[in-house]
């Protein structure tokens, strides 16, 4: 056994496509490592996790990881239309890169999951098949959206069952762990938020990471799977979003007045990653995918 | 016994007894400068005693050692070198305050606490801080990082090298003006170079490498730190027989003890946590369950406390219970910089 050099050993980063977000995580989703968004239904997750397997394809001067991506769904159904219009802005902005006839979709390779059990079978496949994939493109990014569903419903309450559900999340967490440094990918889940309930949350309110709290669409809330799920991945990043009551100021023939506008905030919290300090940023969501908000 | 034996004058033999050094082995562990201050001579003279002495130690046969049982020490010796034993900071001066002056040297210290309160960034910082040269009260040896889960940033461990360098930059101008030979050279290149990084994806790999580590230490005497990140990732998963697990994880502690007093270094071990449901409420425990918790010699527990992080000593055989807060900043771990920090004391 010999100990690896760590000049040599550079995390690589795969950009998210939007420079404030890249600046926000110093550089990107990294390689070799487990990252989690959380965020309530309706937040964003897909959408960062179709723009990833997007940029994803972009050669490594350019932030990129030049690779194919996996993407393993759980919720119905994939969403085929949004990444068909991400994918034609992604083309038009970056058309240098690519050939003229080529189709970025071509090397997202999608594949629905259904229990836990089915994804740990998926995943032993995996290792032959990313193998493969060297020969054309390889594949450096793996997308799970989401793992919470795979867990939410499958164990009962009782003590024997949610010991075999943390022992899950530590062999699919371990098996992710392992693909990810062999073939040095980035690995990208996404995860639910539960309500907490009332002033004496319990084990739910335990506060782990850098927000003492998280809250989305006015309620607190708190990721889903519990602590051993947070002690199985590397990064957290927390979606929000609210909608704020702002001042416009309005021209209008009368002279000036202002109006109350309900506005959509969305914001991006790193809630803990060994990289990275406590911040946040503001982002929207549009046409062309998800982009940072510098005010 | 053997002082009398050896070819010193009598008042310089008179002097050695009367401050209790009797046995010869007594003076092998002790600085020439410390000696001068006890017995109250120069530090020549102290300097003579001491060759003096390890000249007749070297003539000795083994059966002229007053120990009855072979490899036993005195508690006296003991004492000495306990006392003779530096200890790595952690750059927070409250933190090494209740640690006694910071991670000690031939003990097992396990760490503990929720994802997010800076395991791996203590982890970090300590690897980085036993590289210290010893003109800056440091060890000045390597370290060895085992990494089982992933979560060590290249760049975050030269980020914190390079303020570790800063910080002795600063400190080499406030008080050594004079001296400009002690200018650092050191370059957060060659300090993660002396961090000898290990990646571990199983448990079989984590006990391969644990009894491998006996010979890569006879090999590089220089490393006075081995971290573990985390311990217990690897043995969360499914065990059928729960007993090979204890087992498992009472040989590898047992290695790890004896490969810290061997070789005089300090082992730290960092775990996660996870909740024992008693009586329908739940409490915050450390993984590995309670077998694993008698192994360890020094035990820390890192929790919040309001929006400070706060390191609590939970176990340890020679330290009192305190608890002091800390942060974790750009440069690394240092000290907590809210106004009313105070040392608690329990």
């Amino acid at each position: 056994m010999t100990p690896q050099s760590l000049l040599q050993l550079t995390s690589q980063k795969c950009t998210t496509g939007c420079p404030i977000l890249d600046r926000l995580l110093y550089g990107g989703i990294p390689c070799d490592s487990i990252t989690e968004i959380v965020a309530e239904s309706g937040s964003g997750k897909t959408q960062i996790c179709l723009q990833l397997s997007l940029h994803a394809q972009l050669p490594v001067s350019h932030g990129g990881l030049a690779a194919s991506s996996l993407y393993l769904h759980t919720e119905f159904p994939f969403p085929f239309r949004r990444l068909h219009q991400l994918c034609l802005s992604f083309r038009s902005s970056n058309a240098h890169h690519f050939p003229v006839n080529d189709n970025p979709c071509d090397r997202i390779f999608v594949q629905s999951v259904h229990t836990a059990d089915h994804l740990l079978e998926i995943m032993s496949k995996t290792d032959p098949f990313i193998e493969n994939s060297k020969n054309q493109v390889p594949v450096r990014l793996i997308v799970i959206d989401s793992i919470a569903a795979l867990f939410r419903s499958d164990f009962d309450n009782t003590p024997v069952e949610l010991k075999r559900r943390s022992s899950l999340f530590f062999k699919i967490s371990s098996k992710l762990k392992a693909l990810a440094k062999r073939f040095n990918l980035a690995v990208l889940v996404t995860n639910q938020v539960v309500d907490l309930v009332g002033p004496n949350e319990g084990i739910n309110g335990l506060r782990i990471g850098n927000l003492v709290c998280l809250h989305t669409s006015g309620r607190r809330v708190c990721p889903a799977l519990g602590l051993a799920w947070a002690n199985c991945v590397n990064s957290r990043l927390f979606l929000s979003r609210n909608e704020e009551v702002i001042r416009e100021e309005n021209e209008k023939s009368n002279g000036q007045s202002c109006d109350f506008v309900k506005k959509k905030m969305r914001k991006l919290y790193v809630v803990f990653a060994p990289h990275l300090p406590e911040s946040s940023c503001e982002f929207e969501i549009t046409r062309e995918g998800l982009f940072g908000v510098e005010r | 016994m053997e002082i009398w034996r050896l070819p010193i004058s009598a008042s310089q033999r008179g002097k050695l007894i009367s401050a209790g050094y009797t046995s010869l082995s007594s003076l092998s562990s002790i600085s020439s400068s410390d000696l001068a201050r006890e017995l109250k001579v120069s530090e020549s003279e102290a300097m003579n005693i001491l060759k003096v002495a390890s000249h007749s130690r070297g003539s000795e046969t083994s059966n002229a050692s007053c120990s009855i049982v072979e490899g036993a020490q005195s508690a006296w010796d003991m004492l000495h070198d306990e006392e003779s034993l530096m200890h790595i900071t952690t750059s927070s001066a409250d933190l090494d305050n209740i640690l006694g002056g910071g991670i000690r040297c031939k003990e097992v210290t396990e760490i503990g606490g929720v994802p997010g309160i800076g395991k791996t960034q203590l982890g970090i910082q300590v690897a980085v801080n036993v590289q210290i040269p010893n003109d800056f009260g440091g060890l000045g040896g390597k370290a060895i990082y085992i990494d089982t889960e992933g979560s060590f940033m290249v760049e975050r461990a030269f980020q914190i090298a390079e303020a570790c360098i800063e910080d002795m930059s600063e400190y080499n101008r406030f008080l050594r003006k004079d001296f400009q030979e002690c200018k650092i050279k050191m370059l957060p290149q060659d300090i993660l170079e002396n961090i000898f990084y290990f990646r571990i994806c199983s448990y079989t790999e984590q006990i391969a490498l644990i009894n491998y580590l006996d010979k890569f230490l006879s090999e590089h005497k220089d490393v006075k730190v081995i971290v573990v990140d985390s311990v217990t990732f690897h043995f969360r998963q499914d065990f059928d027989d729960m007993a090979l697990r204890t087992r498992v994880l009472s040989g590898m502690a047992l290695k790890l003890m004896n490969l810290a007093k061997r070789f005089s270094l300090a082992v730290v071990l960092l775990n996660q946590v996870t909740t024992k449901h008693t009586e329908a409420s739940f409490q915050l425990a450390l993984a590995l369950g309670d077998s694993w918790s008698h192994t360890c010699t020094n035990r820390i527990v890192l929790y919040w406390n309001g929006n400070e992080r706060y390191a609590y000593i939970d176990k340890s055989p020679s330290l009192r219970s305190a608890s002091a807060a800390y942060s974790v900043t750009a440069r690394g771990i240092r000290n907590s910089s809210s106004s009313c920090k105070r040392i608690k004391m329990m």
